[in-house]
């Protein structure tokens, strides 16, 4: 008895994703993420009400006012919200792989739809369809007879952004899907995340005195937002209480174009999945056969094989990820954001004038900060090797330690590089300052390395490098490691303004020292019970890490 | 003389949930022998080799490798055995030369042997051709031959491999048997398990059999094949041999397992 096709099949996977989520509750680690998950979505939903609240305001006053370009405004800020924050909050995104499905007798169309769908259900579509709604409420307030009108332009407007959402996802995993482009891509998108670094500096120049080009730029900005997409949004109901009624048409048009030329853009790389494309690289032979040359293996003094063995592991695994690999060069990048921030704001900002030695200890903090995802997941990148880990007769705290040794170096190394930025910048660093930091990073490189190895056991996420926008971060680590910098940030904050209160940076040496005696034995302890914890945990953790 | 076993087991259990995986096995394998260990699918084959190697934790029982209690000396015992497990445990990241060399030290190598091990290794494996290319980039009969070179590197005197012969060409099996065989010459003891019973009936010296979480049998391949030789009445229709001819392994898997018949069940909607 055959049953009703694409509703039967979107019903089957419907109950399938319902099934996995009650599926994933059995286990406590589930239970943990789920309880996470709510956590996340709790502060998300608040920020949700406040973004739907201030959409609603701000629509209802530009159209009351008589000002409906305007509208522009929320159009825009939904229009970003949208498409950078499953870029940038990749952690709180939830895009399952949706490819695996293929095997079944889907239709292309059952099969797009289920990709639409299974994009619908993240945080960025929820919150921009609830600011949308905002701004529905906010000018149907204002002018009931725009309700009908408005409502048809922002479906098309969130129909535009989910597809949007959709092709820049599908594009993105086509080019992660081999090892050289997906480096180099990884590396362009650090390259684009800390060129929001330089938005405040930038800013602050701005703000200093007149700039006549900058009213300029701002009209050419507000004639060019025109011809995009929230442009063409906010123009389609700017137009009607003017009576510009086919212009009004002219730009829903425009965007429904856009809409479908997006679509097209989408469809082309969802075809391409649906025919089983195969992106598999596998290096093609060498016509000249090579040798193996016999190489020795690092040797770390003071260290045994196995922990040297590790260390050299973890450095490789680093130097041939293009984004972890920036997580080295970070201090570069510090270097020239310090560098450009003070020749134009940092220099004269309030609070670096009058406190410049704290730029070092900022910059350090900043290190450590840069260090969390290894950190706090540090087999995710191990994959199938955790079986390698568990087989061999070494220690998980041997393994553990080769891994903290690791990071100790990559934050040495930054610490190195900030040292020569801050004393480029400002001059070396007084002395109590930099005994300060480093027995602030006694004390908090300890603690973090504590947590991120007990976190690293008991919430692994298998990282994924192939893969985009589909969560490689348990909710349960981000939520721990948050916690964590926030205590420890705040804490050195404090030590430090205790300090300048006293007009003595020493009692902060002092402290940190005292705070590192605390931190040092409790990280020696931790680190010698993770040989049980690995023991209790090697099954949830061989089952997330070595899973296909 | 009998020699005290390489690997036993007492009573080994391990449940999941309501599900007995294993149940009560009591494995005895003498050292220098080949022995194969089969079953069905889901009979409790990969979670027995898990708990002998230390990847999973038993419910109840014992286990012991070389006389040493893999409870209380699991690094003493892992030092003297070779492990492919069944997701081969990689490090994808690696090269060849750096995964064999880091294997090696792990196994406590220093580290001038290990990176002449790893060389003569990936020599004899026909891995040394391409020292750039990453483990990730391998096909996988290249990454079982590597998961098979970095089992033996450190020389175990126990080797346990896990479907080694799955998805691995007729050129790469025979590189790995070459090796194994070569290995059970020197004394060392071989524990695998296969779904291909050519292979085992070809390789192994003995046999055990689990079905459903139980182990059902156990002995050389002679000592099975008397056993249900002796079980079949004479004249039986079931399975009778025509006279002369030995049961293959085959054979007498199917007839210990019982599913030398598929099920009578008439599936109407099929064809």
């Amino acid at each position: 008895m055959k049953s009703d096709g694409v509703h039967s099949q979107l019903t089957a996977i419907a109950d399938l994703r319902w099934r996995m989520f009650l599926n994933g509750l059995r286990t406590r680690r589930g239970k943990m993420e789920l309880a996470s998950r709510v956590i996340v979505a709790s502060v998300l939903a608040i920020g949700g009400v406040g973004a739907f609240a201030l959409a609603i305001g701000m629509s209802w006053f530009f159209v009351s006012d008589g000002r409906p370009e305007f509208l522009a405004i929320p159009m825009w800020s939904v229009f970003l919200f949208w498409q950078f924050f499953p870029v940038m909050a990749s952690a709180f995104t939830n895009n399952p792989d949706s490819s695996e499905l293929l095997r079944f007798p889907l239709t292309y169309r059952a099969y797009f739809l289920v990709r639409l769908a299974y994009g619908y259900f993240d945080p960025a579509s929820a919150l921009g369809s609830v600011g949308l709604l905002g701004v529905l409420i906010g000018v149907s307030v204002a002018r009931p007879s725009l309700f009908p009108w408005t409502l048809l332009v922002l479906l098309t407007f969130a129909v535009f952004n989910l597809v949007l959402m959709q092709m820049i996802f599908a594009w993105i995993e086509r080019w992660l899907a081999q090892r050289r482009t997906r480096e180099i891509f990884g590396v362009l998108f650090i390259l684009f995340m800390l060129s929001f670094q330089f938005i405040g500096p930038i800013a602050g120049r701005l703000s200093k005195g007149p700039h006549p080009e900058l009213r300029r730029d701002l009209q050419i900005a507000v004639r060019v937002q025109a011809l995009l997409p929230p442009g063409f949004a906010t123009d389609a109901i700017a137009q009607i209480p003017r009576g510009h009624l086919l212009a009004a048409f002219t730009s829903l048009l425009f965007l429904a174009m856009l809409t479908l030329f997006v679509g097209l853009l989408l469809h082309i790389r969802i075809r391409a999945q649906f025919r089983g494309e195969n992106l598999n690289e596998t290096a093609a032979r060498p016509k000249v056969k090579q040798t193996q040359p016999m190489q020795l293996g690092w040797r770390l003094p003071g260290f045994s094989q196995s922990v040297a063995a590790v260390f050299e592991k973890e450095m490789r695994y680093l130097g041939r990820s293009g984004p972890m690999l920036l997580t080295l060069i970070m201090p570069i990048f510090m270097l020239l954001i310090f560098r450009f921030g003070a020749m134009n704001a940092l220099r004269h900002s309030p609070s670096f004038a009058r406190t410049p030695d704290m730029a070092f200890p900022g910059a350090a903090a900043y290190s450590l900060l840069v260090l969390t995802n290894l950190v706090y997941n540090s087999f995710g990148g191990d994959g199938g090797g955790m079986q390698f880990f568990y087989a061999s007769p070494i220690d998980f705290r041997h393994i553990l330690l080769g891994k903290n040794l690791t990071h100790a170096g990559v934050l040495l190394f930054n610490l190195a590089f900030a040292w020569i930025a801050v004393t480029y910048l400002y001059g070396a660093p007084h002395f109590a300052v930099t005994v300060a930091t480093l027995a602030g990073l006694l004390f908090a490189a300890p603690l973090n390395f504590a947590a991120g190895n007990l976190l690293s056991l008991y919430s692994p996420k298998k990282r994924d490098f192939s893969t985009f926008g589909r969560q490689n971060v348990s909710q349960t680590t981000v939520l721990v490691s948050f916690g964590m910098q926030i205590v420890i940030v705040g804490l050195g904050a404090a030590i430090f303004a205790v300090a300048h209160y006293y007009n003595d940076l020493w009692i902060a040496a002092l402290l940190f020292l005292i705070l590192a005696a605390i931190s040092i034995p409790i990280y020696v302890v931790i680190l010698r019970r993770l040989d049980k914890v690995a023991v209790e945990r090697r099954e949830s953790l061989l089952a997330e890490l070595c899973r296909a | 003389m009998d020699l005290a076993p390489s690997i036993s087991t007492q009573s080994l259990t391990r449940r999941f949930g309501e599900l007995v995986a294993v149940d009560g096995v009591n494995l005895r394998v003498a050292p220098g022998q080949f022995f194969g260990f089969l079953g069905p699918n889901g009979a409790g084959k990969s979670t027995t080799i898990k708990m002998l190697t230390g990847l999973l934790a038993p419910s109840s029982g014992q286990i012991e490798i070389m006389g040493l209690d893999l409870n209380t000396h699991p690094v003493e015992v892992k030092r003297q055995i070779g492990v492919v497990p069944e997701g081969m445990a990689l490090f994808g990241r690696l090269t060849g030369a750096e995964f064999l060399s880091f294997a090696g030290r792990m196994y406590g190598l220093d580290r001038e042997t290990a990176a002449k091990r790893a060389t003569e290794l990936l020599d004899f494996m026909q891995l040394a051709d391409q020292p750039k290319k990453l483990v990730t980039d391998y096909s996988h009969g290249m990454q079982k031959k590597l998961a098979m070179a970095a089992a033996v590197i450190h020389g175990p005197k126990i080797l346990f491999l896990d479907e080694p012969f799955e998805g691995v060409d007729a050129i790469a099996a025979g590189t790995l048997k070459a090796m194994l065989q070569r290995m059970i010459a020197r004394g060392a003891t071989i524990f695998l398990t296969s779904h291909v019973l050519e292979i085992v009936e070809r390789l192994c010296s003995h046999v055990a059999i689990i079905h459903q979480g139980r182990l059902v049998a156990q002995g050389s391949l002679e000592e099975l094949r008397a056993g249900v030789e002796a079980q079949t009445p004479a004249g039986s229709d079931d399975g009778a041999q025509p006279s002369g001819e030995k049961l293959t392994l085959e054979e007498i898997f199917l007839r210990i397992v019982g599913g030398g018949r598929p099920a009578e069940q008439e599936l109407s909607w099929l064809g």
